[in-house]
């Protein structure tokens, strides 16, 4: 017989303010098997914990209920107390009577009450019948994945490799540096992003533990904590990336043009590229997509021959590559080559997007004068298409008004509810710069109102103020195209609640923040799930914010929801740190609550295989038949093969049938 | 043919049924039959039943939609606001609630609102089911070398979640122009295209607040596309440009003359050689020399065999 | 002024009732304002300003501001709104509260005393004018169709507006 004690706890007026915690412990004394029946204050607290481990000591109880919170975050306090008393953890049940309960019943005190008591009555049921489990352990492969090559990603892959992880940093474009290398300067304190960036990107490129694989892409992974196989694509740069010196030679001989994408479309690039001059690593790729294939050289045949010099006839591109790094007449596959890496963790630091402003049909987007901020940030950086010089894109004069536009998709319904977080600061600095090298151009900035939460921003914000930059408090409502492509701005001042209109010549929209169109492929691969707000999901917003569902999976940066840049770099050492734990450790613990096949019953006819989502699940031989296979590192505990098995052959540890069927009688009493 | 329910609202048949005339002798032209609605009310109009109840506002609207229904015909109105009126309250009748509770009052009066007939603007029925190509096709006299500013009107471009057919930019709306460019005419682009002309409840309560922001709109179709005519396809934009343009004149407030403006379907009546006694006859700006230009021999299209 | 809490919940509840759902939607952001032509012209009294006006609790202080009934109801501010809240219909509830309440011109009464009576808010005689572009001097409308009349009056005299003892 089972000696079952129940402890139900007030969690302050959490519970207790709604439901009648003694009238709960009455009714759990007489549960069949209870021995005990106690309440607490804070059963968390360390008096809480001292009163189970010590009946626990003193023989009296040797199944433990413990009604509170959600086991999500406090079973595993409990179970350490057991383990501590001397008792097997997983002789612990939890009944959630708060999340549950006084939560959401908050308005009906009695029948939460009478809620919580069939939830401790199953949890009773259920732990009358509770097996002792034994924790089982996994080899870890000592080395890290970071996916993204951005501000992010350098950080997590430089601090993995600091602490002697081995790191692979994989980037999808052809240079490392994400958005933060587009930027001119950085905010508050107006260092030139280039500056910081770029030793960064050096260093992580030639760190001894890091292997860097740009143009390259995520293509499956498979595994779980500890034990990840990674297949990653390198995408084909149809430039021998071991002679490219990365001199530039091919781009400026190639003549097929491609709007920039680095440029955000504001200039054009050549088909064979280099992606901008800090670019690392410095090669040059191939836009297979856009080449025009010049002199007849398709990729993988043999160049034609000059009837008169007895010379082939070269593409422009190979001709022009003093190392010889172009040969056309290789067969390269244009699939690019499959990479199989082993990790033990992974730091998910994709990045973001901003939106493009053919979405804003109210803001005169066919307009070239009006941009996203992006857009002038290319504008007004060095190696932008007009090399730092302030022009405007429909015909390079200077422009002698200038309109930022906040919040273009962000606190919005239409597109995104959240508020984008960094915009409000990057238009700002973007004034500042604008405004320190050419005092006479009048700057208007409309908002909604300005967030500049972070050390140093509201100093920033206000020191923008006594520069003579103008603020309005009042949403951009509109643009008219006025001829000579300026704009009218139809606007509004919310504080002597007037509309405003004014002529512009250059009109600034902050689009939102969102994740680019990949990421979605990106999140199947990984098992990632979304947020609300379609960025990736953290596992609990305020203690879990690096990690993720999955075990081993970390995010760091914008792919988690916006952040600038310090908070980006923050959470990319955070996310380095957590990821480090499994590798350091050199072993992972796994859970004993996972599905295990008896083979006996087994009838061998695959059902559970496909079903399982985590493909744990294999066919062996047993007693010369076919019988399904559980892999213990790879189950996650679902449940879903247990439920599927026609035979009943599958048993989920710590959810088996007397368990679960004592749960529903309890519940259905 | 294809049959579509002509619903006239209260400004056209009764204030200038030469709008009224142009639509019954250039529709059949296009391959549209034009069918009455016999007994159509005011929509209501938004200064009348939409200003008092709600549920009012969708009985009548929707009993003006039923004549429709009966008839089996979809909806077209030469009106902005009816246009708007008509859109809203079939939108809010899809509010099933809502529905039951105007179906009730409908009873009373022995009618029941489907919801089976569609709300078109005419602009829409030319542009979308007609096509610029028959239009082109249709006409009798070429418009090539004049200029047209033209005036969409609001309740044709917002709001678009109401409508059955919405411009592809509502801010920057190209339906009418490329009506009016199908007649030969060019169309200048001007920069307060999408504003309003203070037409309706803003003229009623504050005749000079809505002359004011009429002038912001005729200085910028003057300045910045000094046209032959303003053509529109809203009746009561039709009626703010044709009254008050000779009241900024006389005032001094232009200093040009009043420029002669046309409904569309006008328009594209006189240059299919109709009437203009029948279809262009009322207006308070003088049209005549405009229309003899229209109509002139050297812009006759020769017919093609 | 006096800010209570009962005067912002009745203001709330009177808009909502009128047909103003998105009324606590609105966040001030002001873009409706910055396109509205009432504003434009001069109307002090619509779209992000009444509604702060509402939100305060203000009803019977702005009850005489004509503004409302100068709204073209373009629903260019409902196009724009980033929040949903539809303003034009928050106007409206407001031109409601207002036109229940007998707060109006005199100018609009003639309105609803030509719907009553002709099916038609603004009337006048076209005889002359439809005969002289050829058309039939009567419109097939409900200005001369009796039954259609007689529905019209039914719709008006069952509903809230009979109440209002213009007719």
């Amino acid at each position: 017989m089972a000696k079952v004690g129940v402890y139900v706890c007030h969690c302050g007026t959490n519970i207790a303010g709604v439901i009648d915690v003694s009238a709960v412990r009455d009714f759990a004394e007489t549960l069949p098997d209870v021995v005990i029946a106690r309440k607490d204050l804070f059963m968390c607290s360390d008096s809480g914990q001292e009163m189970v481990k010590k009946d626990i000591i003193d023989g009296l109880v040797d199944r433990v209920v413990v009604a509170a919170c959600t086991p999500r975050t406090h079973e595993p306090i409990f179970r350490a107390a057991l383990e501590k008393a001397g008792l097997n953890k997983y002789l612990f049940e939890m009944a959630n009577i708060r999340d549950q309960g006084s939560w959401v019943h908050g308005h009906d005190h009695e029948g939460a009450t009478e809620k919580a008591k069939k939830i401790v009555a199953s949890a009773v049921g259920k732990a009358r019948n509770l097996e002792p489990l034994e924790d089982k352990f996994v080899p870890v492969t000592d080395a890290a994945l970071v996916i993204g090559g951005g501000i992010g990603g350098i950080n997590a892959a430089l601090e993995l490799a600091n602490m002697g992880h081995k790191t692979y940093l994989v980037e999808k474009r052809p240079s490392i540096g994400g958005v933060m290398a587009q930027l001119d300067k950085t905010f508050p304190t107006n260092d030139c992003s280039a500056c910081i960036l770029t030793p960064m990107m050096v260093e992580a490129y030639n760190h001894p533990n890091i292997e860097t694989l740009a143009y390259s892409e995520v293509d499956d992974v498979s595994g779980y904590i500890g034990n990840f196989t990674v297949k990653i694509r390198q995408k084909q740069t149809y430039v021998d990336w071991s002679r490219c010196t990365g001199c530039g030679d091919c781009a400026s001989k190639c003549p097929s043009k491609v709007p920039d994408e680095f440029n955000m479309g504001l200039s054009d690039r050549r088909a064979a590229y280099i992606m901008f001059p800090q670019a690392v690593p410095k090669k040059a790729v191939v836009d297979m997509d856009h080449c025009l294939n010049c002199a007849g050289r398709e990729i993988g045949t043999l160049p034609k021959i000059n009837e008169k010099t007895g010379r082939p006839i070269l593409a422009p591109c190979e001709r022009a590559c003093p190392a010889e790094a172009i040969n056309r007449s290789v067969a390269y596959n244009p699939e690019g080559a499959i990479k199989e890496v082993e990790v033990g963790s992974i730091v998910v630091a994709t990045g973001y997007q901003v939106m493009d402003k053919g979405w804003f049909k109210e803001m005169a987007p066919d307009s070239p004068n009006v941009i996203t901020a992006l857009q002038l940030e290319r504008i007004i950086s060095a190696t932008g298409p007009t090399e730092g010089k302030l022009l405007r894109p429909s015909d390079k004069e200077k422009p002698h008004t200038i309109t930022f536009v906040s919040c273009m998709g962000s606190r919005d319904e239409n597109f995104h509810t959240y508020c984008s977080r960094f915009c409000c600061m990057y238009m700002i600095k973007q004034a500042r710069l604008i405004k320190e090298k050419y005092p006479d151009i009048a700057i208007n900035m409309h908002f909604i109102d300005v967030r500049a939460a972070g050390k140093g921003y509201d100093e920033y914000y206000t020191g923008a103020r006594k520069m003579g930059i103008n603020f309005f408090k009042g949403k951009v409502g509109g643009l008219e195209m006025l001829s000579g492509d300026r704009l009218r701005v139809l606007a509004y001042d919310m504080e002597s609640a007037v509309n405003i209109e004014y002529e512009s010549d250059l009109v600034v929209l902050a689009t939102a923040v969102e994740l680019p169109q990949d990421a979605t492929t990106l999140a199947q691969k990984l098992g990632l799930q979304f947020c609300g707000a379609n960025f990736f999901r953290e596992l609990h917003p305020k203690l879990g914010p690096v990690e993720t569902a999955t075990e081993g999976l970390f995010l760091a940066g914008c792919c988690q929801g916006p952040k600038d840049i310090p908070d980006t770099v923050s959470q990319a050492k955070a996310a380095a740190a957590a990821a480090a734990v499994p590798l350091s450790q050199g072993k992972v613990r796994i859970e004993p609550i996972i599905s295990e096949v008896h083979a006996e019953v087994c009838s061998g006819c695959g059902i559970c295989i496909p079903l399982c989502p985590y493909h744990a699940i294999s066919m062996t031989t047993f007693a010369d038949r076919p019988r399904a296979q559980i892999e213990m590192s790879a189950c996650k505990g679902c449940g879903v093969c247990t439920s599927a098995c026609p035979s009943g052959a599958i048993v989920l540890h710590g959810y088996d049938e007397t368990q679960i069927f004592a749960q529903i009688e309890a519940l259905t009493a | 043919m294809e049959k579509i329910g002509l619903y006239l609202g209260c400004n056209i048949p009764l204030k200038a049924p030469d709008i009224e005339q142009s639509f019954r002798k250039v529709f059949p032209v296009l391959g549209i039959e034009p069918v009455d609605l016999q007994g159509a009310s005011c929509c209501p109009s938004w200064g009348t039943a939409p200003s008092f109840d709600l549920n009012t506002w969708c009985a009548i609207s929707s009993r003006n939609i039923t004549i429709a229904e009966d008839l089996g015909v979809d909806i077209m109105t030469g009106c902005n606001s009816c246009f708007g009126i008509l859109s809203e309250a079939k939108h809010f009748l899809n509010d099933g609630e809502r529905r039951k509770v105007v179906n009730a009052q409908l009873k009373a009066i022995g009618r029941e609102f489907k919801g089976t007939s569609d709300i078109y603007h005419i602009s829409h029925v030319l542009h979308h089911k007609v096509g610029v190509q028959k239009i082109r096709e249709s006409l009798k006299y070429s418009l090539d070398g004049l200029k047209i500013t033209v005036q969409p009107g609001c309740h044709s471009l917002w709001p678009t979640d109401v409508f059955k057919i919405t411009e592809a930019n509502p801010y920057n709306p190209t339906i009418l122009r490329e009506l009016c460019e199908a007649t030969g005419a060019t169309v200048p682009h001007y920069s307060r295209l999408e504003g309003c002309c203070g037409m309706g409840g803003m003229r009623s309560t504050d005749v000079e607040k809505s002359l004011k922001l009429f002038r912001d709109k005729l200085i910028s179709m003057k300045e910045e596309g000094n046209p032959d005519m303003i053509v529109t396809t809203c009746s009561s934009c039709y009626l703010q440009f044709d009254m008050s343009q000779p009241i900024l004149k006389e005032r001094g407030l232009i200093d040009f003359e009043p420029i002669p403006t046309f409904y569309y379907t006008q328009l594209l009546a006189l240059a299919m050689g109709f009437d203009p006694g029948q279809v262009a006859a009322i207006s308070q700006i003088d049209r005549r020399s405009l229309i003899s230009e229209i109509q002139s021999e050297k812009r006759l299209i020769k017919e093609v065999a | 002024m006096l800010i209570t809490q009962e005067k912002i919940n009745e203001a709330v509840s009177t808009i909502i009732e009128y047909g103003g759902r998105g009324i606590l939607n609105c966040v001030q952001c002001g873009a409706c304002s910055a396109i509205c032509p009432g504003v434009r012209a001069g109307f002090p009294l619509l779209c992000r300003s009444l509604i702060r006006h509402l939100l305060n609790g203000e009803l019977e202080e702005i009850i005489e501001d004509s503004s409302s009934w100068a709204c073209q109801a373009c629903c260019r501010c409902t196009e724009v709104c980033p929040r949903g809240v539809r303003p034009q219909e928050v106007v409206f509830a407001f031109r409601r509260y207002q036109g229940n309440q007998l707060a109006f011109s005199t100018s609009s009464v003639t309105s609803q005393m030509n719907l009553f009576e002709t099916g038609h808010a603004v009337y006048v005689d076209p005889k002359e004018a439809r005969s002289k572009v050829g058309l039939p001097e009567k419109t097939p409308t409900s200005a001369f169709d009796e039954q259609a009349k007689q529905e019209i009056q039914t719709l008006i005299n069952n509903s809230p507006m009979g109440q209002l003892g213009l007719f």
